[in-house]
Parts: structure tokens; sequence; C-alpha cells
């Protein structure tokens, strides 16, 4: 039998106090490089009064296991526009030693409407689950992350620029995959004498590898006014003459995905014409002619305005305001 | 006992030359016995399950070469009375290795401790008190100890112990 003997005879005693290893985590399996020693004591009676003897002790060192996992920490697909789009991970070391890991971001997945340009891959220095440009830690190639204990997880971003060329309501997957840096395989693939403290390293039930996929989909918004006239005159007919009431509605449309923000729909009052007071309304609904005090307001000098402030589409909006043909 | 040898320079061993404790290296050596007669030896080996060529699955013992949380160890302890004298009352302490539980398969009526041998009993005579007052009983992995007693070993005889466990 192959021995390399380690014989730890102490005095008897101790024994129980020596064979006590350091606490390792036992969150998730015991930690890479653990010691596992076991000694037996005997007490007996040989005739001559008890005597206390004690085993050899043995030894075994627990080896490092290679498992990851990534998922992905949107809620469904992110909204988004051309641009920059970022998108969230986590990665998780489930394996029981200290381990760097690899990071590989896949954008051309079967199915997507269009594809993504991947800028960087940033970790979440701040530990505040959002991107933060020039807080963030960004990897450089190869994207490898820092060694994460065991156990450890960290939260990644993936930054990627939509192309002009998307158009509302398309989809796309980026995968982000992640590789112990020691090597993958088949669980049970082994790697001598890299694992923890010079003991192997085993791959796991994930093979090392993981890989959890991010959506984004397009959401384009786009707003339509659309300007309508109508005349009452004076004599109960539609002609336009001085005295004539026209009414003027502007119907603002938000089509699309996405939404707006800061909506504000104005107007001015045509020359020979005079704005009508108190003759705003927003869906039906008079406004004042007064700044601040809702969302509208209108002179005769500036027009009207009114503020829809942010608008998700679909959504249909109708403005009205009097003049008088002078 | 004026003949008890005492190496306490061991503990060095892990500490300065920890490339000697090596996971492939099962520690067969035995211990002088201190007395003569009595000798006690250790061994660990690892349960493995073997796919043959036909995809049947047995278990072999293994070397433990590899290891990893979850696996299946078992500890031995060899005994051998080499004295001319029969020994009686011969108990043998085993505290379990805290990075192990003990497997749930053990021997039903193997005698257990589950707090550090300070109470002995079969595991299921056996309760643990949490820290908020209450009662529960006490499982495999709450095994501290593990015990056996031999009333009497004849002059010559020799036996083997053995308990099961699976590395948290």
């Amino acid at each position: 039998m192959n021995t390399h003997t380690i014989i730890r005879h102490l005095a008897i005693g101790s024994a129980v106090a020596l064979c006590a290893i350091a606490s390792p985590a036992f969150a998730d399996g015991v930690d890479a490089g653990t010691l596992i020693e076991n000694t037996a004591t005997a007490t007996f009676d040989a005739g001559d009064g008890p005597q206390t003897i004690e085993s050899n002790t043995v030894v075994v060192r627990v080896d490092e296991l290679l498992d990851v996992t990534v998922t992905s920490l949107d809620a469904g697909a992110i909204g988004a526009t051309p641009g920059e789009a970022v998108l969230t991970f986590e990665v998780t070391n489930t394996g029981n030693g200290p381990e760097a890991f690899t990071l590989t971001p896949n954008t051309a997945v079967a199915g997507n409407d269009f594809e993504v340009l991947v800028e960087s891959i940033a970790v979440d220095t701040n530990g505040n689950g959002v991107y933060d440009p020039g807080v963030d830690e960004i990897l450089t190639a190869p994207q490898a992350l820092e060694p994460l204990a065991a156990d450890e997880a960290v939260t990644v971003f993936v930054i990627v620029t939509v192309p002009d060329s998307v158009t509302d309501g398309q989809q796309t997957n980026v995968e982000l995959i992640a590789e112990a840096a020691t090597g993958t395989g088949a669980p049970g693939d082994t790697f001598a004498g890299q694992g923890v403290d010079g003991g192997d390293a085993i791959v796991g039930t994930t093979g090392a590898s993981a890989t959890a996929t991010g959506a984004i989909q397009v959401g384009l918004t786009s707003v339509d006014l659309t300007k309508s006239a109508s005349i009452v005159d004076p004599f109960g007919g539609e002609s336009a003459v001085p005295g004539s009431i026209v009414t003027f509605t502007i119907v603002a449309e938000v089509s699309g995905s996405g939404s707006v923000s800061d909506l504000v729909v104005a107007d001015i009052i045509p020359d020979g014409t005079t704005y009508v007071t108190g003759s705003l309304a927003l869906d039906g609904n008079p406004l004042t002619d007064a700044a601040g005090d809702d969302a509208g307001e209108a002179s005769d000098a500036d027009g009207i305005a009114v503020d829809l402030g942010s608008v998700s589409a679909p959504a249909t909006q109708s403005i009205s305001f009097n003049v008088t043909i002078d | 006992m004026n003949t008890l040898i005492k190496m306490v320079a061991s503990v060095s061993i892990l500490a300065f030359a920890p490339t000697q404790v090596l996971a492939q290296e099962d520690t067969l050596t035995e211990a002088p016995s201190p007395n003569g007669s009595v000798k006690l030896s250790g061994d660990v080996m690892a349960v493995k399950v073997i796919a043959d060529d036909t995809g049947a699955e047995r278990t072999e013992l293994v070397k433990p070469d590899l290891i990893v949380p979850g696996d299946r160890l078992v500890f031995g302890t060899d005994y051998a009375n080499e004295g001319a004298e029969a020994v009686t009352d011969f108990v043998v302490t085993n505290p379990l290795p805290s990075a192990v539980r003990l497997a749930s398969d053990a021997d039903a009526g193997l005698t257990v401790s589950v707090d550090d041998g300070a109470s002995w009993g079969m595991l299921s005579s056996l309760s643990i008190t949490e820290d908020d007052g209450s009662v529960r009983s006490a499982t495999h992995a709450d095994v501290t100890h593990v015990r056996w007693t031999i009333a009497s070993i004849a002059p010559g005889a020799s036996g083997r112990l053995e308990y099961p466990a699976i590395i948290r």
C-alpha cells in the first residue's frame, strides 16, 4: 500500500482537542483543503489496571469541487431603445474552494430578432445592484472575475449597444457564460494537483460551467399629433366670418410599446383670431388659463400649452380650445 | 504507562510541511502499542460507485484519492490483542472529524454521543436541546462520537470496527 505516513502520537488526553479542525464553512459543503483527521482511542484492562492507547491518525484532505451558477437578475425582458442597455446577472461559486471564473457573453442566440454589440462587462463593485459607470469595475479581456470564495456570489453587468436599425417590439437574447478558470468538463473530470493547497480539482454537477440568458425588448414610442377645426358662425352656420367661434382639437396619439416623458403639446393662437378665455380642455375636462395650477395654460399672446407629463403607449389624449375670428 | 511514547512534534507536520498530508495517502502505519499487548490501527477508505461496461453500478472501497463534499468514507480501526493475557472492558472511542457526519445507514445499535462524549446511547434515545430551549430528536448529523465496547478479547484475537461517514 502506498503509505506516506503520518503518525501522530500525542499525550493521551489531548487527542480529542487535536481532532478538532478549524471550523470550515458547512453551508454548502466543507471547504476544499479541509483536513479530515480521525483517531480512535481505546481503554481496557489487561489485568494490571485500566490503560489507554490511541490509534494512528488517518488524514484525508477534501479536494476542490468546481461548480458555478449564473442567473439573470432582470425581471423578464428589459425595455430598451437604440443605444446603451444593461443586463444584470449573478455569478455564484457553488464549489467548495476559491475559484476564478471567465465570463463570455454570447449575443448570437438562435431566434434573436437583432444582435446587440457587447461594449463591456462590469462587476458591481459597490454592491448596489445597479450599474454605475465610472464606479463599477470594467473587466478587461479576457474577462475574468477575481476568485470568488466558496458560496460567494457577485453581480455582473453586461453593457450592450442596441443598433439603430431595430423596430418596436423586437427581441434579442444575450447569454452570459461563466466557466471555472481551473477548467470545465463532464462531472467527475479531474485536474490533478490544481485544487486548493495542491489537492485535486474535480468537476462538479454543473460541469464547472453555467449559462444564463438575459432578454432585451425594443420599446420604441412615437407621438402623432392631429389637429382639426370646427366653426360655428354667429348665424348658426359654419362660415368663417368675424365673430365665428373656431374650436381647435389636437389629438395626441402615443403609439408603440414604450413611454414618453415630458410630453408637452403647444399651439399658437392664429393671427386674426382671439383666444376664448377659459376654453382650454383636456379630454373634455376644462383647464384653467393660468400657469402652474394644472397641466394647462393659455393666453392670446403665448398660445396654449398642455403638459401631459409621462405617457405610456398606447394612449390617446385630446386637447381642445376655442378662438373667435376678429 | 511509563513506556508511553510521546511525539509531540507531529503537530508541526501539518503546520510546516502540508504537502506531506496528501489525500492520496491513507495512513496505515501502526501506532506502537504502549504496553505491547493491544494494538490499534486506523484506516480510511472512500466508497465510490463504479459503473461497469454494461452500465450496472456497484460500490467499491477505494483509497480516498479524490474526495469532495457528499462523498462517503468508511473509517476503520483494527484491534488485536498481541499479549498473553485476555483484555477486558475494551472500549474504543472515536470522535467524528467535524467535517463529516455519521452516515444515516450506520448501525442503529451503535453507541454514540451527540454532546462531545458527555452522554452516550443509541442515536434513537438521544435528543438535542436547541438554543431556544426546544428539544428535538438527535439526528445522524448531530453525532460527535461513536463508541464500541467489547467485554473481553482473548490473547491473539483481533477484530475490526467501522463507521460510515459522509463529508459535509
